[in-house]
């Protein structure tokens, strides 16, 4: 922006929150709003060390109490219940009007409720009525007060960062302990969701016996996963290679071949066949049976051939593979195949899925890859794709051993082209000319994931010796930390109890191995203190820096390189950690932390009970949206305020159809430039957001609303009172009324307006977007009305109204929010009052780097707040 | 923190997340608390593919062999299928216009996979379950007892998804084996426990001892309120040693002594009366002896085939599975009846057998203290409503017997889908009401003690029952 053009803007800024209303003709855009926003920022004026904050321990409202509630009390209460009478041995005049320290707490809940539900004073006692506005006026300074207390009461709680690990980080640590690439914790119970929304929050993570004996069972299954004992298993291979499978089907007697030239070829065009490119012959193909191959020797590769099997959009290869595979063990499912053509815009993918059809009406189908694996080579070079699909992980025929030949004990696999290809003169079809399938697949002999843990060295023959090192090695993975020679004895003493009772040394050490997977320090994050020392807010180690790097930013355990890292104490310095940080982001593993922290902070777990969407590609796109948008803006380093408005989008195919985005082809979500009046840009306008806060037909305002104060804005509403009074669907005049109207009807009681009014307009403003967050200007006919005022009298015209609200007048709360959530996820633990100061501080220096959220992360990281116990 | 609330919290969480775990070995161990009544509560179910006959009331073979009774809650006539009941008739209850919702419009050869769970298993595709209610129960009552369930079938094991040989499935929805060979069953709960199984005990013992040295060690490293959280994790290592040392009295303790006169442990299902009645026999030694108190028995499979088809010929009747799609043909409805009334029969040998031995405690006789179903996931030909369903026992838990129990709205005479021959019936519109049968069993397992309040996603009781 050019210095003028500021210049203006700061002019205009200075006529503060009228300015929507002064100059309507006119409106900025977001853009500007971001700019003249960032100028009345508190945290960018105050200087460090004068800077007070705004989130201060709150204290108890005496002066409204003395000056207009205990007037009215005295009016319309004390008759009954004070000196004279004291019914429900309620006596108001004894009450301590301070609910944040005084002891009367819930006396003040129960005068709360009647009072709210309009059940006190009596309907009969005309002499003590209180006005309506009275009324309110009580309610509301004890709605208020009791908010307060109940936040104190949260905060005097002491929080640590001490915590197990979540099933999710338990499960990815397994995973990068062991090297085994699949979901290995299934068998734990899911995590129970802090206020915060977090699933990573040390108070709620507990321990049961049954869990406890679940990871013990996990550990040892893992490990017998990862290991291998005696001789190499010879693979069972299957190879299906189209050039004889059409030598077989056209040579059958009544072999119906066509030519590629022929014009009938467009009949078969669409249909699933293998084709001869060189000659033209074809035939219609869509099951094969095939039988292992004895003495095949897996990964031989055939030269490219003519004959291919053409799998046209939403075709399948239907491959009977008998009852042949082992139980266990990686099966590869190597598949060589191009595109027939190369439009940009069409792509095509391969999906596996196993069926079995045991009898009439049994049968199952499952997809049992993770994700479609696109092609992108063409068919004049192909490619190789390779799924590995974990044996014992799939429903497989249980019929498949039988003797007799019912139930039926064969197993079918399935691959299948899911592609958008659109058809035409030449469709996009993927040609297939080779398929090898194997199981148990070993890259290598043992495997690495045996030999990482059983290193292949000298001392092999030395149990003693040997038992040793394997230990050590393992055990400093485990525990993140050096391992002493004592610990290293216990270990090697479980060994020795165990070592009479197995053939060979590995089946003995893999159960010990297990215990170590049970042991706290792994299931744990821990924070040692040194029992001499009192003060309890020291630095944490380097070690337990690494973890708590790790977890963070991977969900999971640090790898050998921040271990190492770590032993050399030089952690801490600032070019080492931030080299470190960067690495760490630059690696995959670091989507995990795009993924849960974004599920958890914006509570998309809530899409999951959502029963109104019933296309699942959607529900997935609309799931994964906000993660690459979150994703997106941490690699660029962008503004967090482009959460709240963005001038692109970031969608797949499916979302781009969703939101009326043309020219977006293929699963993968990517930035587009989209325009004002696609009206989305940002997260609020999210599909799944919009969705998961609807009631399954239509928009709901109050669950919108909660969530952008919950969510976004980190200032959540109080619960619910008991006993609100339901909205009367049978009222004849309630049912007339339109949805807006009856939010305002509900609000203007008593009961229901001093938390409604700092609620409602919040989800009103997001009326535009229906049940499936699509744009709507009519509801019924009738023009949508999403124009709402906040009980600070300020008008949100709509989402483009919200969002102008937001980046000119909330910058710091939107940033502080962030900076909140992003603490909270970053400890694993509730922030407190204690850590308001921290907060503040992190979010002065936050907004002087122009809110990026990749300097969010390391200020976070380097915080005092990040290396203290 | 003190070690009550430790204990309060933990509840409240297994609680929150929705994983109804019992944590019995605090009742058992739980010293000085006032002694209860330690008579067994046990539950059975057993499952019969294939439904029943459902003639329409024009058919002159609907007063004889329409299997549900006619007439009212008290006043209900056996028909000719059930009257083998009639001596029972003051212990039994007989239910209609049940049936699990997310299966109602699934073709019936694909429903025995639900019938305890209730879970949307489908006709095709992708395949899920979910727990059954015997394994809900078992979770808890297993603690008391050397075997958490017996689970049985005729055909055995667990068969293939959508065509079940078993009626139990565990917490993650997996399919629990089921036994059919009783010379099997009647070693694995009356014969000696395996080797395998102490060496096994021995390792984990000593797995804990490490475990609990290591963490001792680790929480003199950590702050008060760090090693409060400890506690926990201990805690469970010291309830995981609890359970161990009960394992060890079960390995220790004698295998009891049953009374083997009326078991025929060679009996095949074609020597079905046999074979029948010494399963039966076997689920009354265990309870009996209190070796388990959950039992499933599937009788025969879904859509026929192997051992299933062997059934009715101790009745004199060809392959059970034809007799669903041959009612039309002369004799049909009576001989489908025919092949019911003798799994009724069977049924009710049973729970007599049961009803004549005294509970050992002395509270009642062991009927009193089990409730037994038998049903199936059909009614009319393969249509997945309003399930036939009996009952019996059950009175000191808290059931009132004697009572045909009508639910739902608009077939209150049976006659939705009756008669049918043809897949026109369970791919039709669902015209009549019926309730989800997942509130009975939440009856069910309130009656047995469990807390709950929902099964399968269904919430609340049935009333009346």
């Amino acid at each position: 922006m050019k210095p003028l053009e500021l210049a203006i803007l700061l002019v205009i800024s200075s006529a503060g929150a009228v300015l929507a209303a002064d100059a309507p003709e006119t409106p900025i855009t977001l853009e500007q709003a971001k700019e003249i926003g960032r100028t009345k920022s508190r945290f960018l004026q105050v200087t460090k060390g004068n800077s007070q904050s705004l989130h201060a321990v709150p204290k108890a409202n005496l002066a409204f109490f003395q000056q207009s509630v205990r007037p009215l009390l005295t009016r319309s209460c004390i008759a009954c219940h004070g000196p004279e009478k004291s019914e429900g041995r309620l006596r108001v005049d004894g009450l301590n009007p301070d609910l944040l320290t005084g002891p009367d707490v819930e006396r003040w809940r129960e005068v709360y409720n009647v009072l709210s539900n309009s059940e006190m004073p009596p309907d009969d006692e005309l002499d003590y009525a209180l006005a309506d506005a009275d009324r309110g006026g009580i309610v509301d300074w004890l709605s208020d007060e009791l908010n307060k207390a109940s936040v104190l009461r949260r905060n005097q709680k002491e929080h640590s960062s001490f915590r197990r690990l979540t099933k999710y980080e338990y499960n990815y640590a397994l995973q990068d302990l062991l090297g085994l690439p699949y979901s290995l914790a299934n068998k734990l119970p899911p995590e129970a969701t802090s206020e915060d929304g977090f699933k990573n929050s040390s108070e709620l993570l507990q321990m049961s016996a049954t869990q406890f004996e679940t990871y013990r069972e996990i550990g040892l299954k893992a490990l017998k996963r990862a290991t291998v004992s005696g001789e190499r298993i010879n693979p069972v291979t299957y190879v299906i290679s189209m050039q004889k499978e059409l030598d077989r089907a056209a040579s059958g007697k009544d072999a119906k071949t066509f030519d590629k030239n022929d014009e009938s070829y467009k009949k078969n065009r669409n249909r699933q066949h293998l084709l001869n490119r060189e000659t033209g012959q074809g035939i219609q193909f869509s099951n094969a049976k095939s039988k292992p191959q004895p003495e095949t020797a897996v990964g031989q590769t055939p030269a490219v051939s003519p004959v291919v099997l053409v799998l046209p959009r939403s075709n399948e290869l239907k491959l009977n593979l008998d009852r042949f595979l082992p139980d266990e063990g990686i099966m590869r499912v190597r598949i060589r195949v191009g595109r027939s053509t190369m439009t940009p815009d069409e792509y095509a993918s391969l999906r596996l899925i196993f069926s079995a059809h045991t009898s009439n009406n049994a049968n199952f189908s499952n997809t049992i890859s993770e994700h479609d694996i696109p092609v992108t080579a063409s068919a004049d070079d192909p490619e190789f794709i390779d799924f590995m699909i974990p044996l014992g992980d799939i429903q497989r025929n249980p019929f498949r051993k039988l003797t007799t030949t019912f139930p039926r004990r064969d197993e079918f696999l399935h691959i299948r082209n899911v592609s958008n290809a659109r058809g035409g003169e030449e469709p996009l079809s993927l040609l297939i000319d080779h398929i090898e399938i194997s199981a148990p697949f070993y890259e290598q002999w043992p495997p690495k994931t045996h030999t990482d843990i059983f290193v292949d060295n000298g001392n092999k023959n030395d149990e003693q010796i040997y038992g040793r090192e394997v230990l050590t090695r393992f055990l400093r993975r485990v525990w993140r930390r050096p391992v002493t020679s004592q610990e290293v004895d216990q270990f090697m003493a479980l060994f020795m109890k165990y070592r009479p009772g197995f053939s060979n040394f590995e089946d003995a050490m893999l159960e010990v191995l297990a215990t170590a997977l049970a042991t706290p320090e792994f299931l744990y994050l821990t924070q040692k203190i040194d029992p001499r020392s009192a003060d309890t807010r020291t630095p944490i180690s380097d070690w337990e820096l690494a973890s708590r790097l790790s977890i963070f930013l991977w969900s999971s355990i640090p790898d050998d390189e921040l271990l190492d890292v770590a032993a050399q104490g030089n952690l801490r310095e600032p070019g080492v950690l931030k080299a470190q940080v960067k690495r760490m982001l630059a690696d995959s593993r670091s989507q995990r932390f795009a993924r849960n922290f974004v599920r958890q902070w914006l509570g998309l777990d809530g899409l999951d009970s959502v029963v109104h969407v019933t296309d699942s590609s959607l529900t997935e796109a609309m799931q994964e949206e906000p993660i690459a948008f979150f994703d997106d803006v941490l690699r660029r380093n962008g503004s967090i305020m482009d959460f709240i408005h963005s001038d692109f989008a970031i969608v797949n195919e499916r979302l781009a159809a969703h939101y009326r985005i043309r020219g977006v082809y293929g699963p993968h979500f990517r930035r587009v430039a989209i325009e004002p009046q696609t009206n989305r840009g940002g997260l609020l306008t999210g599909a799944a957001i919009l969705t998961m806060n609807s009631d399954g037909t239509d928009s709901h305002p109050l669950k919108r609303g909660v969530w952008m104060l919950e969510r976004i804005l980190h200032d959540p509403p109080p619960p619910p009172p008991p006993n609100v009074p339901e909205v009367d669907l049978t009222d004849p005049a309630i049912l007339k009324m339109t949805l807006k109207e009856r939010i305002a009807d509900h609000r203007n009681k008593a009961a229901c307006i001093s938390c409604h009014s700092r609620i409602d307009p919040w989800g009103i403003a997001f009326e535009n977007y229906d049940a499936l967050g699509s744009y709507r200007t009519q509801i019924k006919n009738q023009p949508v009305d999403a124009t709402s005022e906040l009980f600070n009298k300020q008008t949100l015209a709509g989402m483009d109204g919200l969002k102008r609200y937001l980046l000119t007048d909330r910058q710091d709360q939107l940033a502080r929010a962030m900076v909140h959530k992003l603490t909270a996820y970053a400890l694993g633990r509730p922030l407190s009052f204690g850590d308001h100061a921290d907060i503040d501080d992190l979010t002065a220096q936050f907004r002087k780097t122009d809110d990026r959220l990749g300097d969010l992360v390391h200020l976070i990281i380097s915080s005092k707040i990040f290396n203290s116990k | 923190m003190n070690n009550k609330s430790a204990l309060l919290n933990r509840r409240t969480f297994l609680h929150g997340t929705g994983v109804a775990l019992a944590l019995p070995w605090f009742e058992t161990f739980a010293a000085g608390s006032p002694k209860r009544d330690d008579t067994p509560k046990r539950f059975v179910s057993v499952y019969h593919p294939d439904g029943v006959g459902l003639p329409l009331k024009s058919d002159p073979a609907w007063k004889d062999w329409s299997w549900f009774p006619q007439g009212g809650e008290k006043d209900f006539e056996l028909t000719r299928v059930l009257d083998v009941l009639e001596p029972l008739r003051s212990d039994i209850t007989i239910y209609s216009g049940l049936s699990h919702p997310a299966a109602r419009k699934v073709h019936g050869h694909s429903n025995a996979d639900q019938y305890l769970t209730g879970a949307a298993t489908g006709g095709h595709g992708p395949y899920r379950n979910s727990i059954s209610l015997d394994q809900a129960y078992a979770e808890h009552a297993g603690e008391f007892t050397r075997h958490s369930s017996l689970v049985m079938s005729t055909n055995g094991g667990v068969g293939g998804p959508r065509g079940a040989q078993t009626q139990s499935f565990n917490r993650e929805g997996r399919p629990i084996p089921a036994m059919n060979k009783p010379k099997q069953i009647f070693d694995m709960l009356f014969l000696t426990n395996s080797k395998d199984a102490a060496a096994r005990l021995a390792r984990s013992k000593s797995a804990l001892d490490l475990l609990i040295a290591n963490t001792r060690s680790l929480g003199r490293q950590l702050s008060k309120h760090d090693q409060e959280t400890l506690k926990q994790y201990l805690d469970s290592v010291r309830d995981t040693e609890v359970k161990l040392a009960k394992a060890q009295r079960w390995i220790d303790t004698p295998i009891p002594d049953v009374d083997t006169r009326n078991l025929h442990l060679d009996a095949e299902p074609k020597e079905a009366r046999l074979y029948f009645q010494t399963m039966y026999e076997l689920i009354y030694l265990a309870f009996l002896s209190d070796s388990t108190r959950v039992a499933t028995f599937q009788l025969g499979r879904e859509n026929g085939e192997g051992p299933h088809d062997l059934l009715s010929m101790a009745v004199g009747l060809g392959g059970a599975h034809g007799l669903t799609h041959a009612v039309k043909k002369p004799k049909g409805w009576e001989n489908l009846g025919t092949y019911n009334r003798y799994q009724a029969e069977e049924f009710g040998r049973f729970a007599q057998r049961l009803k004549d031995t005294p509970e050992p405690t002395g509270n009642g006789n062991l009927l009193d203290n089990t409730f037994a179903m038998h049903g199936s996931a059909s009614s009319s030909f393969h249509l997945s409503r309003n399930y036939p369903i009996i009952s019996a026992g059950g009175k000191n838990l808290g059931f009132e017997n004697g009572r045909y129990l009508k639910f739902g709205k608009g077939n209150e005479d049976n006659q939705a889908g009756a008669g049918i021959v043809s897949d026109v019936g369970w791919r039709g519109k669902i015209e009549a009401e019926e309730l989800p049968l997942a509130q009975l069993f939440v009856t069910i397992l309130q009656r047995l003690g469990i807390e709950t309040d929902s099964f399968a996603g269904q919430t609340g009781t049935l009333s009346r029952v």
